[in-house]
């Protein structure tokens, strides 16, 4: 059955999208600097980035965790895939992602089974990661050598996608089938909305904890890997600056660091809006201080809209304005 | 159905035991209270049918193969459901998804009209059937989320249910239903555990009732072979004198407390009322009156309008510092959220107020902080022992012994009560009221509110009545009665009468 309700989640993260897309069009005028191909294509190059470690990181805070270390395994999955993948793209791929998955399903477990906090465990895995990508590639950029992978993962595909685009767009169309039409969805929100009532309840909580740490891990592996491709090169640092724009795009599209709250669609709108206002803001040759100030702007601007006390002022506001 | 043989459980390497070699056994269909004070062993006999702690000796049979449950999964899995005294609802999620949470019976693709029909359909037999399936269960209130849990129930497959106290933060009416949807279980062949303070309800509707005292077993008993008295001897271990000392102290006239339309947005409108010094004032109402909100208002917790004066000078509201200053001290409904720390010392816990007293230019001093400790624990009557454990791990009822140490010893002023016995246990009870008058002797203005019309007539020298966040009628000494009381929180102010439905057995027994 159709339900109304089930928009509700949707509704601030696709206003927040169309206000930005709004304010850029009139910012642009009629210059036709923003509304053009060439800007969703660098719109849709940023999703493929920011998105899988927003899916993960978003998932994280779903259930009132969350995922530091997602900004080292970018890196190192990006390593393992260049140094491993040589010859076969593919082993790179499936060794990268296969780490993230297991570092994942390790930190998932310890938060899990010794109950401690996840910032802490995942701040260890984040620097051990690092330390790990720099013992690898011998603290030296690495090449990747087999160009053609690199060509082809940047091509066009139906005149805006790419292939990283398109996979990423598949992962957050089935992620949010499977979250809204199964019980896995409604789980993971109760585990984070109260940890104890989820428990009560009968929730395999320790399972879900630990499986979204292995789902975070491997996004970012993924997402690491065909960074490093498509760009033939992989670097120890560099590529670990992922992490506020993810969290970013996760509080944008609807989840709340108290848990509980969000939907991946919504994740995915976040994400869209932020690669929105970064790219429509290059292209109409606003300086990056300027994303940096605006994002920062309407993430306060959610914030305090969020609160209950505003909710509860508002209310006082009305009633005195009333009696007056 | 359920058959626990001679468990004994204890804490803290041993040294507490919580159950001693505890026996019962229940039928199919058999309601069966457990009664005991609090540290009598009933939560954690609870927690071992639920599989959340584990029995050190002893064995628990259903249907006579024996059980053992090392996770609340296998207790669900054996069919043993509960209600816990903390609400185990998910405030982020709506109701239907709060009914079928955990349920084994839903498939994996859970969207689907026939679960939408059947939690509307358990809704609607427990009379809450205007909750809406959609709503967010964060918007609700206490006593519409126990429904969601009973109606959990009521989904579920359950063949044993255990119910910690399902009335505590309810209405008269809701009770009545609940006390029916009990009773279709048991029609239905379900057993049920059933736990309270509230005597009345064991006699109204349970079968047979367990003591436990102590952590052992003392009896079990069909409830027609047992009276209240007995019950509560029995409990205490001694007998029982009266629990209510009602002289109303009359040495203070001048006002402690003079609140003028005090509003708290869409919960409390335009309340007045001026309250003496020595009194103890009660302020009845059903849960969702808003009575708990002039409370929190007065002590800066909730946001409000209005115009409150103590002892005579103006009191600014909406900081809960500024009603500190004042000499108010709030105790609340919610004791584990905002009474208590937790994780720390009893000690740390009952001097949590008045460090600055305690120390010489803001540094500390720990020698006067135990023996001001020792002194107020030795006035509220929590054992001096205790004062080096986690607070967390006293019962409920020393829990707010504490809180009341707190403003103890202090210049009179305001001590309002949220529900001040909710979760203590009978003999901590009468240990309260006595406090609270002491508090009155000293010249305080007590303020407290309650949902147990039974309590409220027993200790309150005034009692104020509300309905839906509005004042209807005020009562004093020999006037108030609890039919009086009943009629006004639950009929609109202007149509006022007794109400037609005989529920005073429910709780006024």
């Amino acid at each position: 059955m159709f339900n109304r309700r089930l928009l509700v989640p949707y509704l601030r993260p696709s206003a927040v999208l169309l206000a930005v897309i709004l304010i850029l069009a009139v910012i642009d005028g009629s210059h036709g600097r923003f509304l053009s191909s060439s800007i969703v294509f660098s719109v849709l190059q940023m999703f493929a980035t920011v998105g899988p470690i927003a899916l993960g990181v978003g998932m994280t805070m779903i259930i009132r965790e969350f995922d530091l270390s997602v900004a080292g395994m970018v890196g190192m999955a990006g390593c393992i895939a260049v140094l491993t993948g040589g010859d076969n793209p593919w082993l790179g791929l499936a060794a990268a992602v296969g780490t993230g998955l297991c570092t994942g399903l390790l930190q998932g477990f310890i938060i899990a089974r010794l109950k401690l906090p996840s910032i802490g465990v995942t701040l260890g895995g984040l620097l051990v990661f690092l330390g790990v990508s720099y013992a690898l590639t011998g603290s030296r950029s690495i090449q990747y050598d087999d160009l053609e992978v690199a060509g082809l993962l940047g091509q066009h595909i139906f005149g805006f996608f790419s292939i990283p685009s398109l996979i990423i767009l598949v992962i957050f169309a089935v992620v949010a089938l499977i979250f809204g039409m199964t019980k896995l969805g409604r789980d993971l929100l109760a585990v984070g909305g109260d940890r104890r009532a989820a428990l009560s309840a009968g929730i395999r909580v320790d399972t879900l904890l630990i499986g979204t740490f292995a789902f975070s891990g491997a996004l970012a592996a993924m997402c690491g890997a065909l960074l490093g491709y498509s760009l033939a090169s992989a670097a120890p640092t560099g590529l670990s600056n992922v992490l506020v724009p993810a969290t970013t795009a996760a509080i944008l599209g609807g989840v709340s660091l108290s848990g509980g709250t969000g939907r991946p669609l919504g994740i995915a709108l976040g994400t869209l809006t932020l690669s929105v206002l970064q790219s429509g803001l290059n292209a109409l040759g606003l300086s990056s201080y300027a994303h940096e100030i605006f994002v920062g702007l309407v993430l306060l601007a959610i914030a305090i809209l969020d609160g209950t006390a505003f909710n509860a002022r508002l209310d006082m506001l009305r009633l005195a304005l009333r009696r007056s | 159905m359920l058959s626990v043989n001679r468990i004994s459980k204890s804490f803290a390497q041993g040294q507490v035991a919580a159950l001693q070699d505890v026996s019962l056994s229940l039928k199919q269909g058999e309601i069966r209270a457990i009664c005991g004070e609090n540290g009598a062993g009933k939560s954690t006999l609870v927690k071992i049918l639920m599989g959340i702690q584990r029995p050190d000796t002893g064995t628990i049979h259903v249907d006579g193969r024996p059980a053992e449950f090392l996770s609340p999964r296998d207790a669900q899995d054996a069919g043993f459901a509960q209600v816990a005294q903390e609400l185990s609802i998910v405030p982020s999620l709506s109701v239907l998804d709060n009914i079928w949470l955990g349920s084994n019976r839903v498939p994996v693709f859970h969207r689907r009209r026939e679960f939408r029909d059947k939690a509307q359909a358990a809704l609607s037999r427990i009379g809450a059937g205007h909750i809406e399936l959609d709503a967010l269960a964060g918007d609700l209130s206490i006593g519409q989320c126990q429904m969601i849990e009973i109606a959990r129930l009521l989904v579920g497959d359950a063949r044993l249910l255990i119910l910690d106290e399902p009335t505590a933060t309810l209405s008269d009416t809701e009770i009545a239903n609940i006390f029916a949807a009990i009773r279709a279980l048991k029609a239905e062949g379900r057993s049920v555990i059933y736990i309270t303070h509230r005597l009345g309800e064991v006699f109204s509707i349970c079968d047979s009732v367990t003591v436990l005292r102590n952590g052992r077993h003392i009896v079990t008993m069909p409830v027609g072979d047992c009276d209240r008295e007995h019950l509560i001897e029995l409990m205490l271990g001694r007998s029982f004198e009266d629990m209510y000392r009602h002289q109303p102290n009359e040495t203070f006239h001048e006002a402690a407390l003079s609140v003028a339309n005090l509003s708290v947005p869409g919960l409390v409108h335009d309340l007045s009322m001026t309250l003496p010094r020595g009194r103890l004032v009660c302020i009845a109402g059903q849960v969702g009156s808003g009575a708990h909100h002039v409370l929190r208002a007065l002590a800066g917790l909730s946001i409000a309008t209005g115009e409150v004066s103590v002892g005579g000078t103006p009191m600014r509201l909406n900081s809960a510092a500024v009603s500190r200053a004042h000499n108010i001290h709030f105790i609340s409904e919610d004791r584990a959220a905002e009474g208590i720390f937790a994780r720390m010392r009893v000690l740390d816990n009952v001097v949590a107020t008045r460090l600055p007293l305690l120390g010489w230019f803001g540094l500390i001093s720990r020698s006067r902080l135990r023996n001001a400790a020792k002194s107020l624990l030795a006035q509220v009557g929590v054992d001096k022992t205790r004062l080096d454990s986690e607070i967390g791990q006293l019962s409920g009822g020393n829990q707010q012994k504490v809180l009341f140490g707190r403003a103890m010893g202090q210049a009179p002023g305001i001590l309002l009560m949220n529900e001040p016995t909710r979760g203590v246990d009978v003999g901590a009870r009468a240990d309260i009221y006595q406090m609270m008058r002491s508090f009155c002797d000293q010249g305080f203005g007590l303020v407290m509110t309650s949902t147990d019309l039974e309590e409220i007539v027993g200790v309150a020298d005034i009692v104020i009545t509300l309905y839906r966040g509005k004042f209807v009628r005020r009562y004093e000494g020999a006037a108030i009665t609890m039919k009086d009381i009943l009629a006004d929180i639950t009929h609109p102010p202007d149509q006022a009468s007794p109400p037609a439905m005989a529920i005073s057995g429910v709780t006024a027994s």
